[in-house]
């Protein structure tokens, strides 16, 4: 009951702060393995944005955009593992590699991901990997 | 806007976007269907306007559950926004008197007031954002931009320095359009557009539709205090 009540709080008294300060941006990357002890070496960022979206397009998704905002449930699930790490974030994000990449991979029976955090340092954009995950299988 | 028909016009626009989110959980790895499902159905309710207390109470236990099931908001501003929305529709039901009740619902718009204002007011004291560094980091590497070509953007610092300042200026000046009833549908229709360049650029349309669903709560506050 008192979780609840701290998570409806700040839905009553918003700070509305939006974009305040510009923080690490993440990104989720996956890499699929043939066996649990295989080192990564290939990894895939997880839903790459489309080259380019017409304004059609981008109306249409003001109707119709739900893998658009799940992508940024999976960034608030990625922010709160970096800021206060909980089991439900972590399965979040795997469940929907998993789900996603279903088809992908043939032999490759497990699967990891890391997160990837780009911030501005200077005129340069950096990434740091602050998170990786450990192996999962795929199928149970 | 008289109390009566800004109250069921919010009702209607809630219950629209509340339709609209719920119709994007049920495709995908989402196993909270159910949620979803039921959500629709007191959303329909709400939009004809059933037993409406009881329905937004409904709702609220809903949200709340929703709050537990993604261990906080799933989009968000917008979230916080339907939430805040909701709680205020539904309180008014159950306060004894009109003068509450009108205090309520205008606890409503008064917070659609600050969410600009205080967004406005949280950048321009920022100087990354009076000097246009902050809009461009947003399309430089923020997860937000919907394509690459959007990302480009950030190779347009001049575009971008008067677009961070147009958008601090219009969020503290906001409170302004209260001074008269077509200033204020001025105002409106600029946050519309507001948002809805943000929904195009950014893909936040929950963050569209719920917005406008505050904008009775104003229209009526606007001509009951001035």
């Amino acid at each position: 009951m008192l979780k609840t009540l701290k998570l409806l709080l700040p839905a009553l008294m918003p700070s509305w702060r939006f974009f305040d300060v510009i923080a690490p941006s993440p990104r989720i990357e996956f890499a699929l393995l043939e066996n649990a002890q295989e080192v990564p070496q290939h990894w895939q960022e997880f839903r790459t944005r489309p080259v380019h979206l017409s304004l059609g397009e981008m109306l249409k998704r003001l109707f119709w955009n739900p893998e658009w905002n799940e992508s940024l449930f999976l960034v608030s699930c990625a922010e709160r593992l970096m800021q206060y790490p909980t089991e439900h974030s972590h399965q979040e994000i795997l469940k929907r590699i998993v789900a996603e990449n279903a088809r992908q991979g043939e032999g490759a029976a497990y699967v990891q991901f890391r997160l990837v955090f780009l911030h501005r340092e200077g005129a340069e954009v950096q990434k740091d990997v602050t998170y990786i995950s450990s192996v999962y299988r795929r199928q149970p | 806007m008289n109390f009566d028909d800004a109250v069921r016009f919010t009702e209607i626009l809630l219950g629209l976007a509340f339709l609209q989110q719920s119709l994007e959980h049920l495709r995908g790895a989402n196993d909270g269907r159910w949620l979803f499902l039921l959500r629709m159905v007191l959303s329909l309710l709400l939009v004809i306007g059933v037993q409406t207390p009881w329905v937004c109470v409904a709702l609220v236990v809903l949200g709340l559950l929703m709050l537990r099931w993604f261990q906080g908001p799933y989009n968000g501003g917008s979230d916080r926004m339907s939430l805040l929305i909701l709680c205020g529709l539904c309180l008014h039901y159950f306060v004894p008197t009109l003068r509450l009740q009108e205090a309520v619902f205008g606890y409503v718009a008064l917070q659609l007031v600050l969410s600009y204002f205080i967004a406005g007011w949280a950048k321009i004291v920022n100087p990354e954002w009076r000097n246009g560094r902050a809009l461009r980091d947003v399309f430089l590497f923020s997860a937000y931009p919907v394509s690459e070509s959007v990302r480009a953007w950030a190779q347009h610092p001049r575009l971008l320095w008067v677009m961070s300042w147009a958008v601090m200026l219009f969020e503290l000046l906001f409170p302004l359009t209260l001074a008269t009833q077509m200033t204020l549908m001025i105002g409106l229709a600029i946050a519309a557009c507001f948002h809805l360049a943000n929904a195009c650029l950014f893909g936040f349309n929950r963050f569209f539709w719920i917005w406008l669903a505050a904008y009775p709560s104003i229209l009526w506050l606007q001509q009951r205090i001035m």
